[in-house]
Formats: C-alpha cells, structure tokens, sequence
C-alpha cells in the first residue's frame, strides 16, 4: 500500500505514524493501551489456558481409556474435571470472543481507532490474566476447586470441602467478573459510539451485532454468579446460612443464581461464535447473508430469551412441574432465533458461489456440529427424557458439541481467516485443511459415543468404571478420538507458528471481505486508518466509490484526525459524527492495578481481611491517580464546556 | 442546512450530519462539535452500564431475601428481632435527599461553573459520609444484635445493607476522588463528564436504598 501513495498521502501517513508511534519492547507491551495489542495479549495467555485445559482433557480421556485405571487419584480427578470447566469456560472461550475478537476486530470493522476506554481494556487484560495465574496458583498448589464448574452446594460448603479449593473458585471467579464485565461494557459502548460516520445501526456488521448481544449478556448476567459466588465465601468464611437448610437456608437459591448466570453463559459463549461464522459465510460464498435484519434480531433475541431458560438445568431437582413446564417451553422458543440464524447460514451457502477453503470449513463443521447439539438439546428440553439422562454422559456430549463443536470450532476458523489481517502473511492451506479434517473426525469421534454411553447409564464425572458396565468400548472410542483431536489442534498451532514466519505475504485484502478491516493494511497500523472511513452500506468494502472517496481524502488529509490519539465519536442511532475524541496515551496503571488486585484476592484467600482491605484502598489511590490530566489539556473557559 | 459537507456534492449522501464541519479540522472546531454534542459522552453510557450491572447484583440479593422468605416457615424465624422502621426511614430519606446537590453539581459543571460545582458535591459528600458513619456504627449493633450467623434472614438481611454501605463508601470515594482533581486541575470536559457520571451513580444508589430499605421493613409492614 505505501509504495503506491502519492507524495501528499505519504505525508499525511507519516505524520500519524508520529503520532501514534508505541513503545519498542516488553515495556511498550505491558504500558500498551492499543487495542489490538490488548487483543493480542488476550490471544496468546487464552490460548496458553486452552493449552492447560486441553491437557486436562486428555489426562480426563486416558483415565478413562479403559475400566479401573489409576492414573489420577479419584481427588485429584476431581481437581482435574473442575479446572477443565473453569479453564475452558472463563479463561478460554470468555477472552478468547470478547477479549481477543472483539478487542482485536470490533474497532476495525466500525472502522474506530480504539476501543471507548483503553485504558480499562488493558486493565481488564491484566485483571483476566490474573484471575488465570490465581486459578492455576490452587491447581500448582494442590488446591484446586475440585466441586465441578457449577461448585454445588452442599458439597461446596465448608463441612464438606473444608480445605481452600473452592475459596479460590469463588474469589477467583469474582476475580474473574470483573475483567469479563469491564470488556463488555468497553465493547458496548464502543459499538454505540465509535462506529464510523455514516454506519447506522442498520448498516453494522452482524458480527458487532453479535457481540453487542454477548456483552450485553456478560453485563446483565455475570451479576448473578458474583452474588452466588459472594454468598458462598460468607457462608465459608463468615458462618452465614445462605444455602445451608438446617439454618432456613436453601442449596437450591445456589443453584438459582448459578444458572441464571449459567444459562445466558451459554449464548455469551456461542454468540461471538455466531458473529464469526455471519462474518467468514459470505467472503467465501460471494454474496451477501441473506436476512440480515433477521439474523442481527436473531442474534439479540437469543441473549434476551437465555435470560429466561435457566431452570432447565434443574429439572431434577424436585421443582414444581409448572414451573418446570415454563421453563422447558421457553427452552423450545429459543430454538426459533437459532434456526433462524442456522437456515440463514445454510441458504447463503446453498445460493453462493461457495470456494471451500480452510476458515469456511470450520464453520461448516460448527453448522454440523451446531445441529447435533441443538437437537440433542431439544431432546433434553423434554422433561421426562431429561429426567432420565440429568448428570450423565449424554449431557456431557450434548454441550461439548454446543460448546466445542458450536464455538470453539468458529473461533479456530476465525484464526484462519484473520490470521493474514493480523500477521500480514497467509497461512499454508492444504496443512489447514488437514487440521480441519483430524479435528472434524476427532470431536465426531470423541463426543457422539458419550451420547449412547450416557443412555446406557454412565454417569458425569465418575472418575473411573468397572469392565461390568459394559462401558470399555465406548470409553476407548471417545479417549482415541480426543488424541486424534488433539493431533488436529496441535496442527491449527503448527501451521499458524510456521506460516507466521515461512507464509506468503498477504496484502490487505486477501479475500475480498466486505467488512472495513479488509480496508487498512495487514498488519493494521496503530492508528488503524489514515483517514477516518465513512460508510453507506453494510458491506463498506464492496462499496468502491466509498474507499476511492477515502483514497481521494487522505491525498487532501481531509479527516486525517493527527493533533494526537483522535477518532471520531458519532451518535447511538445514525452514526452522524457528533465529536473528536481524544484517546489516552499509553499507561503502566493498568497493569499495576492488576497486579494490586492480584495481590488482594491473594490475601483474601489467605483470610487476611484487613490486609485485602489495605490493598482495595492501594487500588482505590491508584485508581484516583489515573485520572491525572493528559499532557496539554486545557480547562475549559468558565461558562462553557458544553 | 448551512453548508454541506464536500463529500455529499458527489455521489451518494454520506449520513453525515449536514449542518456540522467535517471531521474538525481544528481544536477549536472539535471544541464547538463537542459543545454541541447530540449523544450522550462515552463514559456516561460506560457508567450506566456499570450500573446496570450493580442494579442486577442487588436486583439478585433482593430476589434471594425473598426466595429464602418464602421457602421459610417462619421469616423472620422465631425469636429474631425485628427491623427498626423509624430511623433507618429518616436515613434513608437523608441520603435520598443529597441526590439534589449532586445534580445541581451536574449542572452547574456542564454550565462550567467549578467552585459552584465543587460546593455543591462538597455538600453531598458531607452529609453522605456522615450518613455512611452512623450506619457503620449501627451495623456493628446489628451484627451484635441480629447474628448473621444465627440464621438465613439473619444473614440475608446483614448482607443487605453491608452490600449498599459498600456502595455508599465507594460513592464516597468518587465525591472524594473527583473533588480531589475538581480542585487540583480544574473543569475540562473530561471532568465535566466526571462529574455527570459521579450525579449518575449516585441517583442510581439511592433509588437501590429505598428498595433495600422496603425490602428489609417487609417483616414489619
């Protein structure tokens, strides 16, 4: 791209390189405000837990390769089925959608700088990545939770499980709160006001409308888990009686608040993953999504109605059938905007020109996958049915195709598909292919066989069986299949390593996408575009007189927006532009404030109360500090800021 | 419709709002757009979101006193004392009260007017503290009175109020906090929009107080 600019272009991008030039080295990286080096950073650390977490599927999967193994002690299995939850579900696919995604491609595709606030985006990276080491700290000291990713009580109260495990699953997932909802009001917010001049909310991509949908799930629902959680630690620490009946507590108030939380988790997990799969379809299919307005409803509508679909997880509990009644109905009507969203997909597909390269893959499969797991999930929206398979294999198979299959498939496609944006080089693609198939046949493999083991009556985490059982085969099927899975992720990482150094280089637009990010060079520079683009359409990149006009601007530095860290800030509804926002500078605070806070639920860990106290109010100074004046602001005139 | 913006003259109409200049060329321009700013600053639609988020954590332990009550056969259980309805009405009516200075504060930034501003959150943060001081006393008679540890609706209803105090203090924290910078570096917009966000949390955490005060009265009305 810079080879082709004309004199004046070329100054005018120089002068922002000036502008927005970042630190060189470890330090520009840890004091970084820039999103998409936040985005980064969310990658590598989510992607080093989903390594963690992987190994502890396999060490899950050899355990139960065959009848009465003893490979992991029955507590230490215990620990280990915990971690694999937590890990995959709030250090994995949580930062991976929000934090990596969202922080790395909403700004790009609304065509924005930065996020709204990014400062609180590199605190909530730290704040993430914190809450990770912290988890890990219990497992490396043989505390881990160890009461399964739901953490029942009355197993989970004191009498029961009296060591640390589950204090450091409930502080660690406060810990944990904190980051995911301060990403998620950053993405909100970005969204509504950073999007380009001229990029309605109509004219939004669908992705940014699915990840408006997740955080504003992650924002109204993590609430709920953080009062569970704060609960839990006053009954352990403090002798309260929330959940404990001979007091006139209830264990089923736990489960209330855990699934109100739990089931809209769900969709906040799959609803990025959905914003992928509308964004990767029609590159490679050469059309547009048919119904858009239907999948950006769609796409709201299921976060709204897994507000109201929590109570079918208790099914077996002993509810009252009307109430058990409401809630396997409202199940059924969430089926509505997913298929909306699935025939939408299939119908783009089948009317396009669809080219079957390695990222449309993935999706394809996810759509597989996604059916599977949907209607094995309309199977146990039956309460009779769920009745007879609740806590055994089958619900294991039914949410890791949703879960694995449905979002985890997506989010490797999406890797794929933005690697050469990110990186500026294209990855090897027959190698891709390869990856694709292991994984595809691997999660088959690996999770159908837990549909009939689970019929057959094996139960969810038993930490060994008995040849009587009759369960060997399937057990051996399934732990082949997640080795072969294995293979086929480790190659996902192989070929992305490699190509990062070996691939052809890119360009900026290697596929012809039709959202903005295609627009900058690849990778994107720090200020993300020389000229603020403007937008009429929903697919800004097929719009060329639109990029010519951009083209045309930056030859006059019309919109150049270079007195400092500049975007444009428009209104909510119609995107006209309404201000100049100056953006932040770079900081070591945020990371400091993480490490503070860190070292915080480190002492309330320990039960130091007074000494956490002291480092709230460490935090609480350092957080007064931040508001320090920027370099060069000047107070208003008295009489008229605004 | 003064003055069109140049990219409109040819080709398509590009939605950008017609009577504003193009993507303000220079501070003082970006100062008129922003004084004339249509929506809402960033950090406050950041604030109410965070409120909304606070606004669920007490909607979900308001929600849990009343589950808890009614699985119970007896709420309060038999020999619980049961809540004074006099004085926490009268600081509950107090603390209401001092979201007027803290709008008037609002107010008077937006119209850059700081020592009137910083006045105003002055008083606010005056009667919040000593609000807050006399309820943390009281809580520590509660707590020796009513033993959360004695039953759930002890424990529901010590959580309750310890979780709006925590509220009050961090608000506190905000008066303080903003007064701090309000007198060190005067009122830019930035701080204009501080402040806004400050009168924001602060609506939102009295109208949290008058629920948690109904909830808890409800054994006595």
């Amino acid at each position: 791209m810079a080879s082709t600019l004309s004199p004046p272009a070329r100054a005018h991008v120089e002068l922002l390189e000036r502008v927005w030039e970042e630190r060189k080295g470890v330090f520009g990286w840890v004091t970084t405000v820039d999103h998409k080096r936040i985005g980064l950073m969310y990658l590598f650390a989510s992607m080093a837990f989903f390594a963690a977490g992987g190994v502890e599927a396999l060490l899950i999967r050899t355990q139960l390769i065959g009848p009465q193994q003893h490979l992991l002690s029955p507590e230490t299995y215990d620990e280990i089925f915990t971690m694999h939850g937590i890990t995959m579900i709030f250090l994995v696919v949580i930062p991976m959608t929000t934090g990596a995604f969202g922080n790395y491609l909403v700004p790009l595709m609304i065509g924005a700088r930065d996020m709204a606030f990014p400062r609180m985006n590199a605190v909530s990276f730290w704040i993430f990545l914190g809450s990770g080491v912290f988890l890990y700290v219990a497992l490396a000291t043989g505390q881990a939770p160890n009461a399964g990713w739901f953490d029942y009580v009355p197993l989970a109260s004191k009498q029961f499980d009296p060591g640390t495990n589950i204090d450091f699953y409930g502080y660690g997932l406060i810990f944990n709160g904190i980051a995911s909802t301060a990403t998620a009001i950053n993405i909100i917010v970005t969204i509504f006001k950073l999007r380009a001049p001229g990029m309605s909310l109509n004219r939004m991509p669908l992705f940014c409308y699915a990840f408006l949908a997740a955080a504003f799930s992650l924002v109204f629902a993590l609430p709920a888990l953080t009062l569970a959680t704060i609960f839990l630690e006053l009954d352990r620490q403090l002798g309260f009686h929330f959940y404990d009946a001979g007091f006139g507590g209830d264990p089923l108030l736990w489960q209330n608040l855990f699934w109100i939380f739990g089931h809209p988790e769900v969709y906040i997990i799959i609803l990025p993953a959905f914003g992928i799969a509308t964004s990767i379809i029609p590159t490679f299919v050469h059309r547009r999504m048919v119904m858009f307005p239907m999948v950006a409803l769609a796409e709201l509508l299921v976060a709204f109605l897994g507000f109201g679909v929590w109570a079918h997880h208790m099914f077996a509990v002993g509810l009252p059938t009307l109430v058990t009644v409401y809630f396997a109905a409202t199940s059924l009507i969430i089926v509505i905007p997913s298929a909306i969203q699935l025939f939408a997909w299939i119908t783009t597909i089948l009317t396009g020109k669809p080219e079957f390269t390695t990222p449309l893959l993935w999706i394809i499969g996810f759509i597989v996958f996604f059916i599977i797991g949907g209607l094995s999930g309309v199977t146990v929206a039956a309460i009779p049915f769920d009745q007879q398979v609740n806590a055994s294999y089958y619900i294991v198979a039914h949410f890791h195709f949703v879960i694995f299959g449905g979002a985890v498939f997506p989010i490797l496609g999406g890797l794929y598909y933005w690697f050469p944006k990110v990186t500026g080089r294209m990855y090897h693609e027959g190698v891709g292919k390869l990856s694709f198939w292991l994984s595809f046949i691997g999660t088959l493999v690996t999770f159908f066989p837990m549909h009939i083991a689970g019929i057959e009556g094996m139960p969810r985490r038993i930490y060994t069986y008995t040849a009587a059982s009759g369960w060997t085969t399937l057990n051996a099927l399934e732990s082949a299949g997640a080795y072969l899975l294995a293979a086929g992720l480790l190659l996902v990482i192989v070929n992305l390593a490699v190509s990062l150094f070996k691939g052809a280089p890119a360009g900026a637009d290697p596929w012809g996408g039709d959202t903005l990010e295609w627009a900058t060079s690849s990778p994107p520079p720090a200020y993300n575009y020389a000229v603020i683009p403007t937008v009429s359409s929903a697919y800004p990149m097929w719009d060329e007189e639109d990029r010519e006009r951009d083209r045309r601007r930056l030859e006059r530095g019309q919109g150049l927006l270079a007195r400092g860290h500049e975007t444009p800030g428009t209104t909510v509804q119609d995107a006209l532009l309404d201000e100049v926002l100056a953006m932040p500078p770079s900081s070591p605070l945020p990371a400091l404030v993480g490490a503070v806070v860190f070292a915080g639920f480190i002492a309330l860990v320990l039960a130091h109360f007074l000494i956490a106290a002291g480092i709230g109010g460490l935090a609480a100074a350092l957080l007064v500090a931040w508001h320090v004046p920027p370099r060069g602001e000047k107070p208003a005139a008295e009489g008229g800021a605004r | 419709m003064s003055g069109a913006h140049p990219d409109a003259a040819g080709g398509r109409e590009l939605s950008l709002a017609p009577q504003r200049p193009s993507l303000a060329p220079t501070p003082a321009a970006a100062g008129r757009v922003a004084s004339r700013r249509r929506a809402l600053p960033s950090g406050m639609w950041g604030m109410a979101l965070f409120l909304g988020a606070e606004s669920m954590l007490f909607a979900g332990l308001i929600s849990s006193y009343f589950y808890l009550d009614f699985r119970a056969t007896r709420w309060p259980p038999a020999g619980a004392r049961l809540p004074e309805t006099l004085i926490p009405s009268i600081l509950t009516a107090v603390l209401v009260t001092t979201s007027v200075p803290v709008a008037l504060a609002a107010r008077r930034a937006i119209a850059g007017r700081r020592a009137a501003t910083m006045a105003l959150l002055g008083l606010a943060a005056f009667v919040q503290s000593g609000y807050l001081a006399y309820q943390l006393h009281d809580l520590v008679d509660q707590v020796h009175s009513l033993p959360p540890q004695g039953s759930a609706y002890a424990s529901a209803y010590i959580a309750l109020l310890g979780l709006h105090h925590a509220h009050v203090l961090l608000g506190v924290l905000l008066d303080l906090g903003m007064l701090f910078w309000l007198a060190l570096s005067g009122l830019s917009d930035y701080r204009v929009t501080g402040v806004r966000c400050v009168a924001l949390y602060w609506h939102v955490v009295n109208v949290i107080a008058v629920a948690v005060l109904l909830t808890e009265l409800t054994p006595v009305l």
